[in-house]
């Protein structure tokens, strides 16, 4: 029983699971001219090419897996892993190579980084190690593999800032960190986010990574405000804040009073260089001890806050007296049911992917589709919501659910 | 020009295997894999336990096929391999799944993963524990576990360990007129010859894909004989062997009449009933080669390309519509399973002929298309070759036999004459499964 008590086990009988971090990876690197090996027996690759990546049918992008066997592993010899990449770029001429890896290379301690070295050695393409262990969700993948493009690719000093990283940027200008079909789909959420900031007069330096270059998101580092619409571009725009200062925000343009909250942060934050959120802090929601009744978001982090606090930015009488609280998948943990089960049970509303129509307790309650490509993948791709735009009609959908 | 995306098979040797690097997965999604399968089983659940990574495939099959009601799954963290708890978990897990589900299972397929071997875990005794707790419940210990699939690749051991549950039964309960197929994802039906043959001597037959409850399912311990079409089923039928002491025979997929008499009467014998006359062996064949005929006529010059998800032998029938003057001009294989008699007929009849490995990674690459209409029989050389003109079939669909073979004529014509959306199709994941 105390055994019981102390974890959870993470077993799901209801839920689905959120995609890996090895899809994260490949998600982020896909429009930026490289190859991303995934080092992995089998499996992990057509689960990104079938169910993560929109794009893959009509694309040519380069992501294949190494196909690590038994015996490979067990005498760990990499030389099998160098050979075959080597054999690949030489046919392939990609104009980087990522290496991320799935739970085995972890448990018999890979060594991604040496690894890395010995096939740009071979081969005299850049290679980038993303150590991942396919036990975490797609938002760690992302940021670490846009950390380590960065790293890798994008130079403070040729964007202006001194050695001591103290450039003052002249112009407000922003980075969108974390952008990815996994949150955004293929639907014009990218091109809606990007708009956005372009007709409140803030252009948009980099949007990473979809729809940019290669060598137009080298130019990152000349934005002076990083916007994290997802989790998954904190680590990126923690990484750049560490390195330069650059200050970053955290949230989503949904809805005219979000929008409003956000463009008005990210001024701010350009002017006394304070990194800051867009929604209000509430210790208890973020341990989800949700009170009953209410509007429940359930999503990626920063999705699920912005628009929880859009929501609650309607008049009261709007959302039927309710408060909405978000609620996101733990990225290291993968996302417990039982919390998740318990909140909806309790909910007086329920917006978030389709999928979870199936919680218990969810049944007859109001409940707002919002497709999740992370979550359900392709499954209601058609039915994705253009939710990252001030024209999204939060007021509306909440409205129309409480009828 | 260097072309990496084809050889000739003039250049190929007989041991070509294309599973030697990176690979590369192309979009296209119709063959079954082992979540599809475990779906066969009537009132059975399945319970995966993987890291997420491995999760998110097999619960968005699941949910494709609107069979989330079958599956429940248990995540691996960083936690678990640090504290070494996996054998608390799977316990653990398996009696929440058992007393969440709106209705008791009748099997229990848990599937562990490959960390679980490097972990060296105890599964074995946990499913042990579970079976004297929930005795109602037949637990089966199945495998998901590719990194093993060069010495125990994963369809035909879970095939194997589908039919575990099945116990022998006393002599007196074993039926004459009855008799199993293993391993089979779509049901054969009227156009397979060893079922209608034996329906004629009043010999039915049991395959899973057509059990609607799973006492329907154990029947199958009451049958003689059982009969494997695909090699991914033999693995089930030496185990039966072996534990039930059922007989059993594989027949061969392939495009030869002789070996369609050879192996129906042999299975005619094997079921104690008079195998088929030689009138209506002649019948069958003057009925199948018109068939073909009217085909090929109807094809003329028309290139054809075969891929090995949709025949179990593309070699064999690329060797056969040549010989009856169709134009073969490409397989899509990953290795070669015929004969190298087979190999080498081809070899001599179509040395130009050109060998794709579909997993390769130039084909990622490949500007896929034809120089005019191309006639696919599968998906995979639909995709390559961009042609809405395909057979759109896996695994040989049922067919076995000269009605097989005539009703795959059927199909080609079919295809020829009538374009399908490709891009649409062959992108469900397996063939025949999905909800929508």
């Amino acid at each position: 029983m105390l055994l019981l008590m102390r974890k959870d086990y993470q077993t799901h009988v209801f839920t689905n699971t959120y995609t890996a971090d090895v899809s994260g990876v490949c998600s982020a690197m896909y429009e930026l001219g490289g190859m991303s090996v995934l080092h992995d027996p089998s499996g992990c690759n057509s689960t990104y090419s079938t169910h993560d990546e929109p794009r893959w049918f009509d694309g040519n992008s380069l992501m294949f897996v190494s196909g690590l066997d038994e015996m490979t592993a067990v005498m760990g010899d990499d030389t099998v892993l160098i050979r075959d990449v080597a054999r690949a770029a030489a046919d392939l001429k990609p104009r980087f190579i990522t290496l991320c890896g799935a739970s085995i290379p972890h448990i018999i301690a890979f060594d991604f980084r040496g690894v890395a070295h010995l096939i740009e050695k071979e081969t005299g393409i850049p290679v980038l190690p993303v150590p991942t262990d396919g036990l975490k969700l797609y938002t760690k993948g992302v940021g670490m593999a846009l950390t380590a493009w960065i790293k890798r690719f994008a130079d403070p000093a040729v964007c202006g800032w001194d050695k001591a990283h103290t450039r003052k940027p002249g112009e407000l200008t922003v980075n969108l960190m974390g952008v990815t079909p996994l949150d955004f789909s293929v639907n014009g959420n990218a091109e809606a986010l990007v708009r956005t900031f372009e007709e409140a007069g803030i252009p948009v330096n980099c949007c990473m990574a979809m729809n940019n270059s290669f060598e137009q998101l080298q130019q990152v580092y000349r934005g002076a405000v990083n916007v994290v619409v997802s989790s998954a571009g904190r680590r990126p725009a923690h990484f750049m804040e560490k390195t330069t200062g650059m200050p970053k925000v955290e949230g989503l343009p949904i809805g005219p009073e979000q929008t409003e909250a956000l463009i008005h942060a990210v001024r701010e934050a350009f002017e006394d260089g304070v990194s800051r959120v867009t929604w209000e802090r509430d210790p208890q929601a973020d341990r989800w001890e949700i009170p009953e009744g209410n509007i429940l978001v359930i999503g990626e982090e920063i999705f699920a806050r912005s628009l929880a606090s859009a929501i609650n930015k309607l008049p009261e009488t709007d959302r039927g007296g309710m408060t909405a609280y978000g609620m996101w998948p733990d990225v290291n943990e993968d996302m417990s049911e039982e919390p998740l089960i318990k909140a909806a049970k309790e909910a007086g509303m329920i917006v978030g992917d389709p999928l979870f129509r199936i919680l218990p307790g969810s049944k007859g309650k109001p409940f707002v589709s919002m497709p999740h490509e992370a979550y359900s993948g392709r499954i209601n791709r058609k039915d994705m919501k253009l939710f990252a735009t001030p024209g999204f009609p939060v007021a509306e959908i909440i409205k129309n659910a409480l009828v | 020009m260097d072309n990496k995306e084809y050889q000739l098979i003039k250049d190929v040797d007989y041991e070509y295997d294309a599973d030697i690097g990176l690979a590369y997965a192309s979009p296209v999604r119709g063959v079954w894999n082992i979540v599809h399968m475990g779906t066969l089983m009537p009132q059975g659940h399945q319970i995966y336990v993987c890291p997420v990574s491995c999760l998110r495939g097999v619960v968005l099959t699941t949910a494709e096929m609107g069979a989330m009601d079958k599956m429940s799954t248990i995540s691996i963290g960083e936690d678990n391999i640090l504290e070494g708890d996996m054998e608390e978990q799977l316990f653990l897990g398996a009696e929440r799944v058992i007393n969440e589900l709106p209705e008791r299972p009748r099997m229990m397929m848990i599937f562990t993963s490959c960390i679980h071997h490097f972990m060296a875990v105890n599964y074995r005794r946990v499913y042990k524990l579970l079976q004297e707790k929930y005795p109602d419940i037949d637990f089966v210990d199945c495998y998901m576990d590719p990194i093993m699939r060069r010495t125990r690749p994963v369809v035909p051991v879970l095939w194997r360990q589908m039919h575990r549950s099945l116990k022998m039964r006393e002599p007196e309960e074993l039926r004459d007129d009855q008799v199993n197929y293993l391993g089979n994802c779509f049901p054969h039906e009227e156009f397979c010859d060893l079922t209608n043959v034996l329906a004629e001597r009043g010999v039915r037959k049991i395959e899973i894909n057509s059990c609607r409850t799973y006492d329907e399912f154990l029947e199958e311990s009451r049958s003689k004989v059982n009969f494997v079409f695909h090699n991914t089923g033999v693995r089930a039928a030496k185990d039966l062997k072996v534990r039930l002491k059922q007989e059993w025979m594989q027949l061969r997929p392939g495009y030869t009449y002789d070996q369609y008499d050879e192996d129906l009467s042999a299975a005619c014998r094997m079921c104690g009933v008079e195998p088929p006359a030689e009138e209506w062996s002649r019948e069958q064949r003057r009925l199948t080669e018109a068939a073909v005929q009217e085909t090929a006529e109807l094809l003329g010059d028309t290139p054809v390309s075969i891929d090995y998800a949709a025949v179990d032998r593309p070699l064999e029938l690329a060797l056969f519509l040549l010989d009856h003057g169709f134009n073969v001009e490409s397989v899509f294989v990953e290795t070669f399973i015929e004969s190298q008699e087979v190999f080498d007929a081809l070899k001599a009849a179509r040395p130009e002929l050109k060998v794709y490995a579909t997993a390769g990674w130039n084909l990622r690459r490949m500007e896929r298309g034809h120089d005019g209409k191309v006639l696919c029989i599968g998906q995979k050389c639909a995709y390559f070759l961009d042609s809405d003109y395909f057979v759109n079939m896996v695994e040989n669909d049922g067919l076995y036999g000269y009605s097989g073979t005539r009703r795959l004529m059927e199909m080609i014509r079919e295809a020829y004459e009538e374009p399908k959306p490709m891009k649409e199709l062959v992108q469900v994941k397996g063939l025949g499964c999905c909800c929508s």
